[in-house]
């Protein structure tokens, strides 16, 4: 299998008022396609960085970044916000959906940024939502779901372009565990459908359901596999 | 633009705009009152202009009047203690200019006292009694549409007739034809020998309150004599105003470097002194409108900055989608744009309102601009862009791991 990811020695120093902040300190990280990981460690270990950074929502300080043999590393913020757009979905802990705007509708967000004509949008995402077995809240504005339901929206969001990697940041944080099980059954999917999951989280449940855990610590990886 | 991005940015702005109604509101307040003052200045300018350029119309172009005192006192520089001491216009000057007066067409004298014409019992009350000569209807460009007008003859034997206005006729002899018959001023019995054709009103005063008399004959009842008006009808108003200037002046002994002791009154040279009073006017509305659209352009500029912090987080989840610095740029311009483009349409609505309400009031032709409208739209339009470029390159420029940290 091709390394989809590839990362070599890969720091990051944040600028925190007057002190500085090692995030991350030379981390090494191959990922394949379609492989099913996790991202685990203590709060500030430097798991959000390196996800932000997979994620290609920020590059590294020092060190390299291929991603799909492409340099991360040397992208401008529109280039970068392309790759986003192409391939990667996105989920978060908080969700952040659009509160004025319907589950539909904001699962087609990500694809108006990607020109996808008007009608193609509203079949995609509607569809996209009869997948995350949400046929029948699609009309419905976030504040009129719960919880688990909001998190199966992002999921649906962060497919709707059909990127390659699903990197969700925490995605069961703010769920109980009945709901967390059913969202992780659908990463699950995913992942058996071919695509790359890559899940940030501190919940053992969740982390251990993944092929591959990788463990960071103080800015390094502990350990993998 | 794509259209879906587009729409999508719209969309977003409308429910920007509609979730924060009344601070919206609030910020489009300076754009609003902006927008109005200067629809309503030029619109209500526009209409006085039309309105005094028509009213003017009537009294003739070319047509010089020379009189004691200025139709308009305004501006610097005016003297009134010396302007009230000139000395009357009399019949002197009128025969002056008759006889030196090379490039005139016509001139005619305008003697006008404000008197009851009775028929029995019937009065008209304070008709303008005008005695003038033969010449009258080529001055004023009006003759009579029955009867005759004066003669030379009439002049020269001071005949006791005259010549009524239409408002005369309603009032002394509403069901017949006065021609023949007679009327009474201050006691003298006069014949009426025609009527005037209609001329209506000007700046809201009838014009055919008017007996026409001659100026000989009128000076048999005047009692006491007072400063008359010389008409002067002239092919070319400049040259005659020079020829009045340099006849009257010797006339009058007017020393070398004085200012002149009379006035020559055109309806040109007052529209001319409406403009200027006007443009001063306009210059300082504008000065007005402008202070109010910049301190709304900075109250947009204010509201934006704060819609961009408090969606910050909107902005790192659209960032991490995948949208580009220069699509979020373009949805924060269109909301600043929007949201002064709703005060400008506003403005131009309430400045309609007001120009309508004016005009009604005092009781003035409406008139409202295309351009005006059209100046309305562009200044809202250039206020929300150049206001709304620094929040919205601000909200662009936002990283997108800070912006979706941000609590």
């Amino acid at each position: 299998m091709s390394n989809l990811i590839e990362m070599k020695k890969v720091k990051k120093t944040y600028q925190l008022g007057e002190t500085e902040v090692h995030a991350l300190q030379g981390v090494n990280v191959k990922i394949s396609k379609g492989e099913f990981i996790s991202i685990v460690g203590p709060s500030g270990s430097g798991k959000s960085t390196l996800m932000h950074i997979i994620g290609c929502l920020d590059i590294p300080s020092e060190g390299a970044y291929h991603l799909q043999g492409e340099d991360v590393g040397e992208m401008n913020g529109d280039q970068l916000a392309d790759i986003r757009k192409k391939f990667i979905g996105f989920v978060f802990q908080d969700f952040y959906l659009l509160s004025d705007v319907t589950a539909w509708y904001n699962v087609a967000l990500p694809m108006i940024y990607n020109r996808v004509p008007p009608r193609t949008r509203k079949e995609r995402a509607i569809n996209l939502l009869e997948e995350v077995g949400l046929a029948d809240r699609i009309n419905h504005l976030p504040s009129q779901l719960s919880g688990g339901e909001r998190q199966r929206v992002t999921i649906a969001r962060a497919l709707s372009n059909n990127p390659e990697i699903i990197l969700a940041d925490e995605p069961t944080g703010n769920l109980d565990s009945v709901t967390g099980e059913g969202v992780m059954q659908i990463f699950y999917k995913l992942h058996e459908e071919g695509k790359t999951v890559i899940i940030v989280t501190h919940e053992h449940y969740v982390a251990d359901q993944a092929e591959r855990k990788i463990r960071l610590k103080d800015g390094m990886i502990e350990d993998e596999g | 633009m794509d259209r879906g991005f587009l729409l999508e940015s719209l969309r977003s702005a409308i429910e920007a705009i509609k979730t924060n109604k009344l601070r919206s509101l609030l910020t489009t307040l300076g754009i609003i009152i902006g927008v109005t003052t200067v629809i309503a200045v030029i619109s209500v300018i526009s209409g006085l202009k039309t309105q005094v350029a028509s009213s003017f119309s009537t009294l003739g172009a070319n047509v010089l009047y020379v009189q004691k005192y200025p139709w308009v006192m305004g501006g610097a520089g005016i003297d009134w203690w010396k302007i009230r001491q000139r000395k009357d216009i009399g019949m002197d000057e009128f025969r002056a200019l008759k006889e030196y007066g090379s490039s005139f067409k016509y001139v005619a004298p305008q003697i006008t006292y404000r008197y009851d014409v009775k028929v029995g019992n019937k009065n008209a009350r304070g008709v303008e009694v005008i005695g003038t000569t033969e010449h009258f209807p080529e001055i004023r460009d009006q003759g009579v549409k029955l009867g005759r007008f004066l003669s030379m003859d009439d002049i020269r034997y001071k005949r006791d007739i005259c010549i009524l206005g239409q408002d005369v006729v309603n009032t002394l002899y509403p069901d017949e034809n006065p021609i023949g018959k007679v009327v009474r001023i201050k006691g003298r019995v006069l014949t009426v020998i025609g009527i005037l054709k209609e001329l209506g009103d000007l700046m809201g005063q009838s014009m055919d309150n008017v007996v026409v008399v001659p100026y000989t004959t009128m000076s048999k009842f005047v009692g006491r004599r007072r400063s008359i008006t010389i008409t002067v009808l002239a092919q070319d108003e400049e040259e005659a105003s020079e020829e009045i200037r340099w006849i009257l002046r010797r006339l009058r002994k007017v020393k070398p470097g004085e200012d002149d002791d009379f006035s020559i009154n055109s309806s040109g040279a007052i529209t001319k002194q409406f403009n200027e009073l006007t443009r001063t006017m306009f210059i300082i509305m504008i000065g007005i409108a402008g202070i109010s659209l910049v301190v709304g352009g900075i109250g947009i500029m204010n509201i934006m900055l704060v819609s961009v912090t408090e969606r910050t987080r909107e902005i790192g989840v659209r960032k991490a989608i995948g949208a580009k610095s220069s699509e979020i740029l373009s949805q924060f311009l269109l909301e600043s744009v929007m949201i002064s483009f709703v005060g400008g349409i506003i403005g131009i609505f309430l400045g309609f309102s007001l120009t309508k309400l004016i005009s009604t009031i005092g009781n003035m032709p409406f008139g409202m601009p295309i351009w005006s409208i059209v100046l309305g739209f562009s200044f809202s339009f250039f206020i929300g862009v150049f206001f709304g470029i620094y929040p919205a390159r601000k909200a662009a420029a936002l990283s997108p791991v800070e912006a979706l940290r941000y609590e």
